[in-house]
C-alpha cells in the first residue's frame, strides 16, 4: 500500500524525513519496501501561468490549431505558441519557461514555430509526468492558484511516497492513520486523529433511508449517512493529487472522497445512488444461490448462498464488502447519496472475494478485519467531505444498526511474564507508557497492565501479543543475548541421517557428483518407469503446469531428468547420485519411501593419457551399487531369475537381496522407451537402492579376526564354457565355494574372456589357508581336483588350464 | 692402532674398492676381503695361532679395518646403486609435467553442504535432527499452527493441495507439532527438509525448496535465548565476526515473532546488492512458541515456553557461494556441481 508522507504528517506531528521514519516502521515491524519522491524525476523550473491574450493563429497542424498567446509567469510575459484545444485566454495551466525541465531530462529553451517565436511550452499532464492525459490538452489549475508558483509546491509534490507491506494481522496499519499512530507511538510525538465539523441538515437521515441487517453472523453493523443536494463532478486538484501519488484513478468527487477517507481512515466506504434504492431501503442478505448480480466493473457474476449482498426489496446492489453494484451506481445525474459503512466478517469476504475472483481495497481491508468502532467516524468524515466538495448538506443522523454491539476484548500483562518470555523487561511505567501510545487505554495494578482493546487493534487477544507489542516499541535490539541452559543429555541423532551421510561420502568418494531433484513429474514419464510398480500416483489438485502435475513414483525421475539436461548441454559423461524420495498412495496410506539411485552413462572416467576409454556399463551400476551396500555394511546376493521392471531392459536387469530378503537392490540398464521419453539418446545404466528397508540393517559391531599365522597357498582355475550355455558365473562360482570346504580363505573371477565364437572364459583364483598349520602340496591339489571335478561335471563345462 | 699385517690387507682392500666399476665389482671386493673366505676374515679366524702377546694387537687392528672396510662398502655401494638407477633411467627418462593418475573425484550437492554445515552446529548444541513427512494433513500444517482456512496469513504460503485436507508442507514446521504430541518437554530439535509452495519459479522462486527449523521447548527458555542461540549459530556458519538483528515480524505459531539478520557477510555491512545496500542479509523468521500452538499439542503455556526458527537453506547456499538464480541448484548441471565443496 503507497502512502504519502506528508498526510501522515498532518496525522502526527514528526520531524523525521520519510526515510528515517521507514526506518523507525521497520524496525517495528512495519515493512517499507520502498521510499519514492512524489514529483516526477527530471521536473524542475515548471510554473503556474496565465494565457493572457491570444495574439495570432498560426494555421492547423496535425488536427490542432496552433495559437501564439501571451502567457505570464506574474514576474513576465512570454509569447508561447500552444496547440491544444483547451487553451483560452484567462486559463491557469502548467507552463514551463524557457531553462525548465521535463521528466526524461526535456530541456525547455526558445524555439520557432512557423515563424513565431515560442519562449517556453505550456503542458499537458502527460508532458510533466503527472498521468496520461494528453489529449484534452493544457493541464489546468484553479483560477486561484498563484501566478508564478512552482509547479511542484502547488501541487504539493514535495512529498515522498513510503511503499508499506503489512503482516496479515495489522488491517490497522493500511491507513495514513495508522501508520501515524505507529509514528506516534515509536516517537512520543502527539497523534492529531481528523476533526470532523459534521454540519447537519434539518432533513432526517432516517425519513429518507432504512436499513436492515438479515444475516446478523456476516454482517455485524450497518450505518449509512444521507447527503442530499449533491452535484457531482470532477475533484480539486489536491484531492486528485493525493489519490493518484497513492496508485488511485479519481473517478469523481463522490467517489474520490470515499477512497480518499478508505486510505485515511482504513475503512472501506461504498456510494450509492440513493434514488436508484428501491424504497430507499437496504436489506443485508445472503445472496441467493444462483443469484446473478452486476458489479460495477461490468461483469455479471453468479452468487452463492455463502455470500453476502447489500440489497434493496428488488435486487442485490451491492456485493457486501468486495463491490458495488452498476445499478445503484452513482453518476453525473446523482443528487442524493447514500454512504455506507458497515462491518462484515473476514472469513465470509475472503471465501466470496477468492471465488470470483475480484480483489478489491475493500475486500483486502475487510478480510484482515476493520474496525467496527470507527464506522461513524469514517461515515461521518466521508459525509462532510462530500458535502464540502460537492455541495448538499449531511441530512440529520446516523444510521446505525448495530444488532449486538461487540464489546473491546481486556487482556491484562504481568510484567513477570514480559520477563519471562523475552529474558528482560521495561519497567511497569515504560511499558504503560508504550500501550498507551499505541492508542490502547490502560490501567495500572502494580505489576500488571490491564488493556482495554480498541476495535482498531482486534489482532491483541492473550497476554503474549501485548508482550510484542512492549518489545516492538521499546526495541527488539534490547533483547539480550543468552544461551539455554539445563543440557538434556546427550543427544542422539536420527539412523537415517548416518546411513545417508555414509552413502553420500562413499559415492562421492568413488567420484559420482551428488545431484537434488524436483518432487514433480508429469504424468506420462511417470506411468513409463512406475506403471508396473506399487505406489499409486499423487496427482496435485493445483499444479503449475502438466509437467509437474503428480509427485514422482520412481527414483528414476531425478537422474534421468539430470542426464537429460547434461546431455543437451555437451556433457555426455555423466555419473550421479541421488538421496530422495518417491511418493504415492500405498493401500491406505500415502507413503514417501527414500531411495539411493545412481546413474551413469557415456564415458567411465575423464579422458586420460593414461587410460584407455571406456564406456560405462551394466557392471558399473552394479559395483556402485555394491559400493554403496559395503558402505552401509549390507550384504546382498543375487537373485537368480529377477521380475522384470518397466524401468529396465529385460534382460539387462539384476536384483540384489539381503539375507532377510527386505532390502532390495536393482541395477542394470535404463530401458531405452524410457530414456528416450527423456531425450537421452546414450545407454543409461542405473542402480535403485531402497533405503528404508535397510536401515534394520545396522551391522553388528565388528569382531576382530586373528591375522593368519601360516602362509596361503593360491591356485587359479580357468573353465572353458560353450556358446549358449546357460551357466552363470554366480552358479559356478557357488559350486566351487561349496567344494573347496574350509580351507578355502577367498575366491576371486579374476579374468572373463568371450571368444568370437561365443564360448567364454572364467578363471578363478582360489587361495587357501590353515590356521594351525602349513597346508602341503598334496593337500591343496586334492581338494583342486575335487573342486574342478564338481564344476566340470556339474555343469558340463571343460577346465581350460591347471 | 694398527698392525702390518692387517695394514697389507687392508690397503689391498681399499685400492681394489676405489677400483671396482659398479655394484657388482664392489660385492666381489666384499668377499675378497670380508666374505667367509676372504682376506681379512681369515686372518681373524687365525688369531689363535698367533703368538698370545700379538694376537690383542693383530685383533683389534683386523676389527677396526673391518668396521671401515665395511663402512667404505657401503658407502661405495650407495652412491654406485644410485648412479646405476640414474643411468637406467637416463634411457627411459618419465616426464614428470604429466598429470597424475588421479582417482575420480565426485561432489556434494550445495543444498547437501549448507544443510550438514547447519545441522552439525546445531547438533552441537544439543539440537538432534528430526524429520516429518512432506505429504502433510492441512492441521499439521496450518490449523495446529494457529492458521484457521479463510485466513489472509494463508495468502503468505500459496499451497500445493491434494485434497482438501491434504497437502505439500509449505514449511518444516508442521514437524513441531508431530514431535510435540509425540513426546513430552523438554525439546531440542533440529528439522532439515524439502518444503514447497506455489510459486512459479524464476531467479528467486522455487516451487520445491528446502528448509531448516529449530524448535526449542522447556521450563525456562526465553526470546534471550532464542537471540543468543541464533547469534552463535551466525558465528559458526558465517564467520566469527558476524552479528545478528532481530526485527518484529508476525508469524501465527510465534508470539512474539521476528524476523532475523546477519550482518552482510560479503561486504561487512559496507553495502552491496546482495544485502540491499542495507548491511544485513535476511535470513529467517522466529520467535516464541505461540501459547496456543502449545495447548495444541497439549502443552501447558504456563509450564514452560519455547521458541522456534525457520530458514531456507537456499538462501543461505545462494549467498554463501554467490549463486544469483535459485533455479541452478535443481538443474544439476554437472559444470555447476563440481564448483563446491
Amino acid at each position: 500500500m503507497k502512502i504519502l508522507y506528508g498526510w501522515v504528517r498532518e496525522l502526527v506531528d514528526v520531524t523525521l524525513t520519510p526515510e528515517q521514519a521507514a526506518e523507525r516502521l521497520i524496525g517495528a515491524g512495519t515493512e517499507v519496501a520502498s521510499v519514492t519522491r512524489l514529483a516526477p524525476a527530471g521536473l524542475r523550473g515548471v510554473v503556474v501561468g496565465e494565457i493572457r491574450a491570444i495574439e495570432r493563429d498560426l494555421g492547423e497542424s496535425h488536427g490542432h490549431r496552433l495559437l501564439l498567446c501571451r502567457v505570464s509567469t506574474g514576474r513576465e510575459e512570454l509569447s508561447v505558441v500552444s496547440g491544444a484545444p483547451n487553451t483560452r485566454v484567462g486559463v491557469r495551466a502548467a507552463f514551463a519557461p524557457p531553462g525548465a525541465s521535463l521528466p526524461g531530462g526535456r530541456a525547455i529553451g526558445m524555439a520557432t514555430i512557423r515563424g513565431a517565436p515560442s519562449q517556453g511550452m505550456l503542458c499537458s499532464e502527460r508532458e510533466l509526468g503527472l498521468g496520461e492525459e494528453h489529449e484534452s490538452g493544457l493541464f489546468e489549475l484553479e483560477p486561484d492558484a498563484r501566478l508564478g508558483a512552482d509547479l511542484v509546491a502547488h501541487l504539493g509534490l514535495e512529498d515522498s511516497v513510503l511503499e508499506i507491506e503489512i503482516t496479515p494481522n495489522r488491517p490497522d496499519c493500511l491507513s495514513i492513520l495508522g501508520i501515524a499512530r505507529e509514528l506516534s507511538a515509536l516517537t512520543g510525538a502527539p497523534l492529531r486523529e481528523p476533526a470532523v465539523a459534521l454540519k447537519e441538515s434539518n432533513e432526517a437521515a432516517a425519513d429518507l433511508a432504512r436499513a436492515r441487517i438479515d444475516a446478523p453472523d456476516l454482517c455485524a453493523r450497518f450505518t449509512a449517512r444521507v447527503i442530499t443536494n449533491v452535484t457531482v463532478g470532477p475533484s480539486p486538484a489536491w484531492l486528485a493529487v493525493r489519490l493518484r501519488a497513492v496508485g488511485l484513478r479519481p473517478i469523481s468527487n463522490v467517489v474520490d472522497v470515499t477512497n480518499y477517507v478508505l486510505w485515511e481512515l482504513g475503512h472501506p466506504l461504498h456510494a450509492f445512488d440513493r434514488d436508484t434504492v428501491a424504497d430507499h431501503a437496504i436489506v443485508v442478505r445472503r445472496a441467493a444461490r444462483g443469484e446473478r448480480f452486476t458489479t460495477l466493473d461490468g461483469q455479471e457474476r453468479t452468487l452463492t448462498e455463502a455470500m453476502l449482498v447489500i440489497a434493496d426489496p428488488r435486487r442485490a446492489i451491492g456485493l457486501a464488502g468486495v463491490m458495488g453494484g452498476a445499478n445503484t451506481e452513482v453518476g453525473p445525474r446523482t443528487t442524493r447519496v447514500l454512504l455506507e459503512a458497515a462491518w462484515f466478517d473476514p472469513a465470509c469476504i475472503r471465501r466470496t472475494s477468492r471465488a470470483l475472483g475480484l480483489r478489491t481495497d475493500a475486500a483486502y481491508r475487510f478480510e484482515r478485519g476493520a474496525d467496527v468502532e470507527a464506522l461513524p467516524v469514517a461515515g461521518a468524515r466521508a459525509a462532510q467531505l462530500i458535502a464540502d466538495l460537492a455541495g448538499g448538506s449531511v441530512a440529520r443522523g446516523l444510521i446505525d444498526v448495530y444488532p449486538a454491539p461487540r464489546p473491546r476484548r481486556r487482556v491484562s500483562l504481568r510484567m513477570s511474564r514480559v520477563r519471562r518470555v523475552l529474558g528482560i523487561a521495561p519497567r511497569v511505567a515504560e511499558a504503560a507508557r508504550i500501550l498507551g501510545g499505541l492508542g490502547l487505554p490502560v490501567t495500572e495494578r502494580g505489576e500488571e497492565l490491564e488493556v482495554e482493546v480498541p476495535g482498531f487493534r482486534r489482532d491483541l487477544v492473550i497476554e503474549d501479543d501485548l508482550v510484542e507489542e512492549v518489545i516492538r516499541v521499546w526495541g527488539y535490539d534490547r533483547i539480550p543475548s543468552t544461551v539455554p541452559g539445563g543440557v538434556t543429555g546427550v543427544v542422539s541423532q536420527p539412523r537415517t541421517l548416518r546411513q545417508e551421510a555414509a552413502l553420500r561420502q562413499a559415492l562421492a568418494g568413488a567420484g559420482l557428483s551428488e545431484i537434488v531433484a524436483t518432487s514433480f513429474t508429469d504424468p506420462v514419464t511417470d506411468e513409463a518407469l512406475a506403471g508396473d510398480g506399487p505406489l499409486e500416483p499423487l496427482p496435485l489438485l493445483n499444479p503449475l503446469s502438466e509437467d509437474a502435475s503428480l509427485m514422482r513414483r520412481h527414483p528414476l525421475a531425478g537422474v534421468l531428468a539430470a542426464i537429460a539436461t547434461n546431455a543437451r548441454r555437451q556433457q555426455p559423461d555423466v555419473r550421479i547420485f541421488e538421496i530422495g524420495k518417491t511418493y504415492g498412495q500405498h493401500q491406505a496410506d500415502i507413503v514417501e519411501p527414500r531411495w539411493l539411485a545412481v546413474a551413469v552413462t557415456g564415458a567411465r572416467g575423464p579422458a586420460a593419457w593414461y587410460r584407455a576409454p571406456e564406456a560405462a556399463d551394466a557392471y558399473d551400476a552394479k559395483g556402485l551399487a555394491e559400493h554403496a551396500l559395503a558402505a552401509l555394511g549390507v550384504t546382498a546376493t543375487e537373485v537368480a531369475t529377477p521380475e522384470p521392471a518397466a524401468a529396465f531392459e529385460p534382460d539387462l536387469h539384476g536384483v540384489l537381496v539381503t539375507p532377510d530378503g527386505r532390502g532390495v537392490v536393482e541395477f542394470g540398464e535404463v530401458s531405452a522407451t524410457v530414456r528416450e521419453r527423456f531425450g537421452i539418446d546414450a545407454p543409461v545404466f542405473a542402480a535403485l537402492v531402497g533405503l528404508d528397508a535397510l536401515l534394520d540393517h545396522e551391522p553388528a559391531p565388528s569382531r576382530h579376526q586373528p591375522l593368519p599365522r601360516y602362509p596361503a597357498v593360491a591356485r587359479d582355475l580357468a573353465f572353458l564354457i560353450g556358446a549358449g550355455q546357460p551357466v552363470t558365473a554366480a552358479e559356478i562360482e557357488s559350486a566351487l565355494r561349496a567344494e573347496a570346504g574350509p580351507l578355502l580363505r577367498d575366491l576371486t573371477l579374476f579374468d572373463v574372456y568371450r571368444f568370437p565364437d561365443g564360448r567364454r572364459s572364467l578363471a578363478w583364483r582360489l587361495t587357501f589357508q590353515a590356521e594351525d598349520r602349513t597346508l602341503t602340496d598334496d593337500e591343496v591339489n586334492t581338494i583342486q581336483a575335487r573342486v574342478a571335478e564338481r564344476a566340470t561335471a556339474g555343469f558340463s563345462i571343460a577346465l581350460r588350464s591347471r | 692402532m694398527s698392525h702390518p699385517r692387517v695394514d697389507l690387507i687392508a690397503g689391498e682392500a681399499r685400492t681394489a674398492i676405489a677400483a671396482a666399476r659398479g655394484a657388482s665389482e664392489l660385492e666381489q671386493a666384499r668377499v675378497r676381503y670380508l666374505g667367509r673366505q676372504g682376506a681379512l676374515t681369515l686372518l681373524l679366524r687365525s688369531l689363535g695361532t698367533l703368538a698370545a702377546g700379538e694376537r690383542p694387537r693383530v685383533g683389534a687392528a683386523a676389527n677396526e679395518a673391518k668396521r671401515e672396510l665395511e663402512a667404505l662398502l657401503e658407502a661405495r655401494l650407495a652412491e654406485a646403486r644410485a648412479r646405476e638407477r640414474r643411468e637406467a633411467r637416463g634411457r627411459q627418462r618419465l616426464d614428470l609435467t604429466l598429470p597424475g593418475r588421479r582417482p575420480p573425484r565426485g561432489s556434494l550437492h550445495p543444498l547437501t553442504l549448507v544443510r550438514d554445515r547447519i545441522v552439525e552446529i546445531f547438533a552441537g548444541l544439543g539440537f538432534s535432527v528430526a524429520e516429518g513427512q512432506e505429504i502433510e494433513s492441512d492441521y499439521n500444517n496450518f490449523e495446529a499452527l494457529n492458521i484457521p482456512r479463510d485466513h489472509p496469513a494463508r495468502d503468505m504460503q500459496d499451497t500445493f493441495y491434494f485434497s482438501e485436507d491434504t497437502l505439500l508442507r509449505t514449511h518444516t514446521s508442521p514437524v513441531q507439532v508431530r514431535v510435540m504430541k509425540a513426546q513430552p518437554p523438554p525439546v531440542r530439535i533440529i528439522v532439515p527438509g524439502r518444503t514447497y509452495r506455489r510459486d512459479v519459479a524464476d531467479a528467486t522462486h522455487s516451487p520445491v525448496f528446502h528448509q531448516v527449523e529449530g524448535l526449542a521447548v522447556d521450563r525456562n527458555i526465553s526470546m534471550g535465548d532464542l537471540k543468543g542461540t541464533l547469534a552463535l549459530f551466525a558465528r559458526e556458519m558465517f564467520g566469527p565476526g558476524s552479528s545478528i538483528r532481530f526485527r518484529p515480524s508476525f508469524f501465527p505459531f510465534t508470539e512474539p515473532s521476528a524476523e532475523f539478520d546477519v550482518g552482510c557477510f560479503l561486504c561487512h555491512g559496507g553495502g552491496c546488492r546482495f544485502c540491499k545496500q542495507s548491511g544485513w542479509l535476511e535470513i529467517g523468521g522466529s520467535g516464541m512458541v505461540h501459547p496456543q500452538v502449545l495447548k495444541n499439542v497439549g502443552y501447558d503455556p504456563e509450564e514452560v515456553t519455547g521458541w522456534a526458527f525457520g530458514m531456507g537453506i537456499e538462501r543461505i547456499a545462494l549467498l554463501r557461494y554467490g549463486i544469483d538464480d535459485i533455479r541452478l541448484l535443481l538443474e544439476n548441471d554437472l559444470r555447476f556441481l563440481g564448483q563446491f565443496a
